[in-house]
């Protein structure tokens, strides 16, 4: 680069935030074309049951009502959702409903008001059938089965025994074991999903607009749900109101959504309401570990062994927990440790319940936790210290590029310094003292340490991955010299427009202010693989840094030609092309602009007209990023409440574009963590009804639970241009850990362990009352 | 979530209520703040055939002080209450259990009779009503009735009013205490209690409980005082001895309830828990001596 | 009064200020302020995210005081004056201090929340204008954000209200 950037790696105010600030974001539910008519679902109430009867014409009568469609009307037109299991997987539950929850009735009225009025109407009788909600009932003998012509539940199941795992496990001086439940959740975006679709028949083409964090994803999934060709299907995303993995993939109402525009020939919208997002967004971790570490007398970690077993719910999705939690769990079990084998068993299992997908962090909160309960709990044993104990086994700098156990390669991280800032910033000797000084007094401080590592910025993982590979960017000048930059990733709060505005400002050498970023419409954006799993800024930026260096070599070029200077000769300063020591000699970008547009002749000859450049960006296979989470809790002995007292993070995620916007991934991060330790869990009663189906009852973190987080910051350079690594659910992947085992640490003198999430006051207490007595 | 077709009237006179109600009876919902009605009929939880909005009737927004009680009409907005100087110095119980009633948001326009005719166990006013033996003043075609707190709540959302009568106020009596504090234990700030205990107590000049009232509401059908726990602490001398053992007993005596926020165990225990602290706290307000 | 004698029209007529504008329209009578306020006047910018008075993401203020739009119906704001975050700048080239602060502090990060936030803030420096940590957390913990994690939004309100106090005092 010519210059030193100007941009990158400062904390720039975000371009997209005045329009939030002025109420002028326009999120789905805002956009109504005209002659827009609204669905509403039903909803089954029972978690397995017969359909006895359906009668949907009362519903028909009601008033504003267009259209009235059941299960069948969609099977009977072919219309399926794509699942993994290899159960067809119907958008409306034809027979049979399978867990509370599933839609089986869609209703089309002018206004939403009228379309639940319909809903109201229909009439159903079911025959309750045995449900099954519990993965590991689900897996026993004899258990009902969520599909009665199925063999059994499993319906997913890998595992794998390297060689001399048990050898390890035999010569290990200390083995510890534990059961590590990790709760239902759900990612609950302030904006519940949405779709409006709208169906043009002459020329056949269908304009979806929809919440969505992939619209290549949708679009692809509904043209084959649809039998429609991809390129008469578009998708357009407006300002997206957060996702975090509830947003990704095809659901079942946007085929019904889309299905019915394309039948009723009118604008036909869903949006979701809180309820019904309740129970028909994925469910998301609901995960059991039982796992065992082997280490040597030293502390040294030997060996993991890890059985997996998690619910899938009623159908096995693309995105299914029960697969993607616990298959890269299996990758990165060890964390930033050295381990010399991991063997695990995965087995997933149907149940009647909401189906499972993808939240934040996937893998990492409960993995995370594993690896780090495994560590302290050695540490303990051995009577070692577990700080020390953790240096002993990270990866050092200069065993980079690691080649870990489980297959995956380890690109330079700093691991080991990490935890050494966090334990200086938290002051490690200063709050054992402070810790032994509250004892005395019959208080209960705990210090909750999490190291991790993140996988981030996903390329080739696989040989043929599951997720799309790369991602891409279009960079073009205007004649003006303006820049426009179109991205095959979107924002749904992360502030692409702001960051990959910076990234591109400083490879054109232009300012901020001349470069506006685009996605979100299939029409317009390249192909891509969406936001999702930390990647925007690596692969998405790294496209956007490719293309803009490819169109920085164009203008050089021509530049060069016009000034009949060499192109090694001149370079990008400020908004020109100038001959390098003699800023006399020098073009405005807006000069090269209007020749590079309109005047072939003075084009070098050869070189195409117009300044565009295209890349599609495929990272490394895997860039890790890392950091160490430090938690300081108290907890009230007498109610079981914890009061987090101090929270520090160092986190290392390569070269920041934008600090501030990576300290508020951070932030975010440990608050969702903060409801995963503490608040947040959908459960459900044997019956298969769940317990929490309003925001009365999923209790997410308010301002009052969170704590401020202290964040410290670590560079180690990416291989991927610009340097940088994925980091948005790094914070979420390490905190419930640190949070659980700062309790762990207070209640050490009783010796309490927890054995499920989330640390509501009343499991403290009673954990600290059993071990009481 | 969208509510059901209901009619809407906007009556100008408790008379024109009254006559509505008596007309309609169960089939017709009283509407006041709506804080916790407009959840219930967004989500078709209520479907009233008849809503009727009482908002608009005039007079009825004012709390008074009388001679032996504070009246607090329906329309006497919650946030209204925690800032009146009225209730700072008459029912300062009331104003410190307000804080904990949901969020500021909710309190501008939820009303304190609201809250009592919905009778949710967990609510908090409900249970200041009982510490307080306050008493609704409800009026239907039969006339008025004044209907003692401990005889108003009659189970999970189930009062004593008849479906054609309405809450024209609730009245506290004006009976100042020595000392008086609320406590609760709740999820999240602005929830409902897992359990709240609200406390009042006369303390004489030697530092003996004279009188007491102890009210907790622990996930049953209905907030109730521990009679048993205000007999021990008369006569006591107050101090961290008899709070113990009161604490206890209120952990024995208590109706604790069991669902999926909170076991029944853990709600005796935080009985207990929040006993002692408001007594201790109740005393320490008294002024007088504590041991 | 009988049956007969109610008014049953489905419908009501409506008049209130929104934003010192004069709005007048006939309402169904079973529609929210929330509903009301975007689908008919138009005012977008307040969103719903629960319709049940938990997120606060609707939350406007009437007759100056921060309510939960879907708690209430659109006819029994007739007759009263009403903010939307839309009212709270005189331009939107002009920012009022509260979203200058918000921007500045990285306050927001998918928007969704952010009206009813701006708005609950707005009524406790109304309020309040020097607000406590403590006052300030009364005020959000009726605001659910799942983005930010709520600290930049804190330190946001709390600059907010210094510059909104030098302002004052500067007059």
């Amino acid at each position: 680069m010519a210059q030193a950037p100007r941009f990158t790696g400062q904390r720039i105010r975000r371009v997209e935030d005045p329009r939030f600030l002025t109420g002028r974001g326009r999120y789905l539910a805002d956009l109504e074309p005209l002659g827009t008519l609204a669905v509403a679902f039903l909803r089954s109430p029972h978690a397995h049951a017969r359909i006895r009867r359906l009668d949907v014409t009362p519903a028909l009568q009601v008033s504003g009502v267009a259209a009235v469609v059941t299960g069948a009307d969609l099977t009977e037109a072919n219309i399926y959702c794509a699942g993994l299991g290899g159960q067809p997987y119907p958008p409306l539950a034809v027979d049979e409903v399978l867990y509370v929850g599933h839609p089986l009735v869609a209703v089309v009225a002018r206004s939403r008001a009228q379309a639940e009025d319909a809903i109201d109407a229909v009439v159903v009788e079911y025959e309750p059938l045995p449900a099954v909600v519990d993965p590991v009932e689900a897996l026993a003998e004899g258990a009902p089965r969520v599909f009665s012509q199925a063999e059994s539940n499993l319906c997913f199941h890998l595992e794998h025994t390297p060689e001399g795992l048990d050898a390890l496990f035999a010569e290990a001086a200390c083995v510890v074991r534990g059961t590590f439940r990790h709760q239902r959740q759900t990612a609950v975006p302030m904006e519940t999903r949405g779709i409006l679709a709208q169906y043009e028949p002459v020329s056949s083409r269908l304009q979806v607009y929809a919440s969505s964090q992939w619209g290549h994803g949708l679009r692809d999934g509904l043209a084959k749900a649809l039998g429609l060709p991809q390129s008469k299907v578009q998708v357009t995303l407006p300002d997206v109101g957060g996702g975090f993995g509830a947003k990704y993939g095809v659901y079942p109402e946007d085929v019904v959504v889309a299905w019915l525009a394309l039948k009723l020939g009118r604008p036909v919208k869903w949006v979701s309401d809180r309820l019904e997002a309740m129970v028909s967004d994925f469910h998301a971790r609901d995960s059991i570990h039982i796992a065992e570490g082997a280490f040597a007398k030293d502390g040294t970690f030997l060996a993991i062994r890890d059985h997996m077993i998690s619910p899938a719910g009623a159908y096995l999705l693309d995105g299914s927990a029960a697969v993607l939690e616990t298959v890269i769990a299996s990758l990165v079990l060890p964390g930033p440790y050295k381990v010399q084998a991991v063997g695990f068993r995965i087995d997933g299992a149907l149940t009647n319940t909401t189906p499972l997908g993808t939240y934040r962090g996937v893998w990492g909160p409960a993995a995370t936790w594993v690896q780090e309960s495994l560590m302290e709990r050695a540490a303990s044993e051995l009577g070692l210290d577990r700080v020390q104990m953790r240096l002993h086994n990270m990866v050092r700098k200069e065993e980079f590029p690691y080649a870990s156990c489980t297959g995956v390669v380890y690109d330079p991280g700093s691991y080991q310094e990490s935890l050494q800032t966090a334990m200086e910033a938290i002051d490690y000797p200063g709050f054992l003292k402070r810790q032994r000084e509250a004892r005395a007094q019959g208080r209960y401080l705990g210090l909750g340490i999490a190291a991790f590592v993140e996988p981030t910025s996903l390329g080739a993982w696989q040989p043929e991955p599951p997720t799309v590979p790369y991602e891409s960017a279009v960079v073009r000048m205007e004649p003006g010299g303006e820049v426009v930059v179109q991205v095959s990733v979107n924002s749904h709060g992360q502030g692409h427009e702001t960051t990959i505005a910076q990234l591109v400002a400083d490879a054109l050498s232009v300012d901020i202010g001349k470069v506006t970023v685009r996605f979100g419409d299939t029409a317009a954006a390249p192909y891509g693989g969406g936001t999702f799993g930390s990647r925007s800024i690596t692969v998405g930026g790294g496209a956007a840094l490719e293309a803009a260096g490819r169109l920085r070599d164009k203008i050089l070029a021509i530049g060069a030609h016009l000034l009949e200077a060499a192109p090694e000769d001149v370079e990008l300063r400020d908004g020109t092309v100038a001959v390098k020591g003699v800023p006399a000699r020098s073009l405005s970008l807006a000069e090269i602009g209007r020749v590079a547009h309109w005047v072939p002749a003075k084009m070098p000859s050869g070189m195409e007209m117009g300044l565009e450049a295209s890349s599609r960006y495929v990272p490394p296979p895997i860039t890790f990023s890392n950091g160490c989470h430090a938690a300081e809790v108290e907890v009230d002995p007498k109610t079981g409440r914890v009061r987090i007292q101090r929270y520090v993070v160092v986190e290392d995620c390569g070269v920041m574009v934008n600090p501030t916007i990576v300290e508020g991934q951070i932030i975010g991060g440990v608050a969702q963590g903060v409801g995963a330790a503490f608040l947040e869990e959908l459960g459900y009663g044997e019956d298969g009804q769940p317990w929490a189906t309003t925001l009365m009852d999923y209790h997410l973190p308010s301002v009052t639970d969170v704590p401020r987080v202290e964040c410290l910051h670590l560079e180690t350079p990416s291989a991927v241009p610009g340097g940088m690594k994925g980091m948005g659910e790094s914070a979420m992947v390490a905190s419930p850990a640190a949070l659980v085992l700062a309790v762990e640490d207070a209640l050490s003198p009783l010796g309490v362990r927890f054995e499920r999430m989330p640390l509501t006051p009343e499991r403290v207490w009673q954990a600290m009352t059993a071990t009481r007595s | 979530m969208k509510p059901a077709p209901f009619q809407y009237v906007v009556p100008e006179s408790l008379e024109e209520v009254m006559d509505i109600l008596g007309q309609h009876g169960a089939e017709a919902k009283v509407l006041a703040g709506g804080q916790s009605l407009m959840p219930l009929l967004n989500m078709r939880l209520a479907r009233p055939a008849v809503l009727v909005d009482i908002n608009r009737l005039p007079g009825l927004d004012q709390i008074a002080v009388e001679d032996t009680a504070v009246e607090i009409p329906c329309l006497v907005r919650q946030r209204a209450a925690e800032r009146s100087p009225i209730v700072a110095e008459e029912l300062p119980l009331l104003r410190e259990a307000l804080r904990h009633v949901a969020h500021p948001q909710i309190r501008n326009r939820g009303t304190i009779c609201g809250s009592i005719a919905h009778a949710d166990p967990a609510a908090e006013l409900a249970l200041v009503l009982v510490a307080l033996e306050g008493e609704v003043v409800a009026v239907g075609r039969g006339g008025e009735r004044r209907i003692p707190a401990n005889a108003f709540f009659r189970g999970i959302f189930t009062t004593a009013l008849e479906a054609d009568e309405v809450i024209r106020s609730v009245r506290i009596p004006r009976r100042r205490f020595s000392g008086q504090a609320f406590r609760e234990f709740s999820p999240r700030a602005g929830d409902f209690a897992l359990v709240a205990v609200a406390v009042a107590l006369d303390v004489d000049p030697q530092g003996r409980v004279q009188t007491a009232r102890v009210a907790v509401a622990a996930g049953s059908d209905v907030p109730a005082r521990l009679t048993e726990v205000e007999a021990r602490l008369q006569g006591a001398q107050a101090g961290a001895e008899a709070v113990k053992a009161a604490a206890a007993q209120a952990r024995e005596a208590v109706q604790a309830g069991s669902d999926a926020h909170a076991s029944e165990a853990y709600r005796r225990h935080l009985t207990e828990v929040l006993t002692e602290e408001a007594l201790l706290a109740a005393m320490a307000t008294t002024g007088g001596n504590v041991a | 009064m009988s049956t007969e004698q109610l008014k049953t029209e489905a419908e009501r007529p409506v008049a209130f200020t929104v934003n010192g504008q004069a709005w007048r329209g006939w309402v169904e009578v079973r529609r929210t302020l929330a509903d009301v306020l975007r689908e008919e006047v138009g005012l977008l910018g307040t969103h719903v995210g629960c319709e049940h008075g938990v997120c606060g993401a609707c939350t406007v203020l009437v007759n100056g005081q921060a309510v939960r739009s879907c708690l209430m119906l659109a006819v029994q704001a007739d007759g009263c004056e009403i903010l939307t975050v839309e009212g709270l700048s005189e331009s939107t080239e002009r920012l009022h201090p509260l979203q200058e602060s918000f921007w500045d502090h990285h306050a927001l990060q998918c928007g969704f929340c952010t009206p009813g936030v701006l708005l609950s803030a707005y009524a406790l420096l109304q309020e309040n204008p020097q607000p406590t940590l403590e006052d300030i957390h009364e005020w959000l913990s009726g605001n659910v954000c799942r983005c930010t994690g709520y600290q930049n939004i804190v330190e946001a309100i709390s600059d907010a209200a210094s510059r909104l106090s030098a302002e004052k005092g500067g007059r």
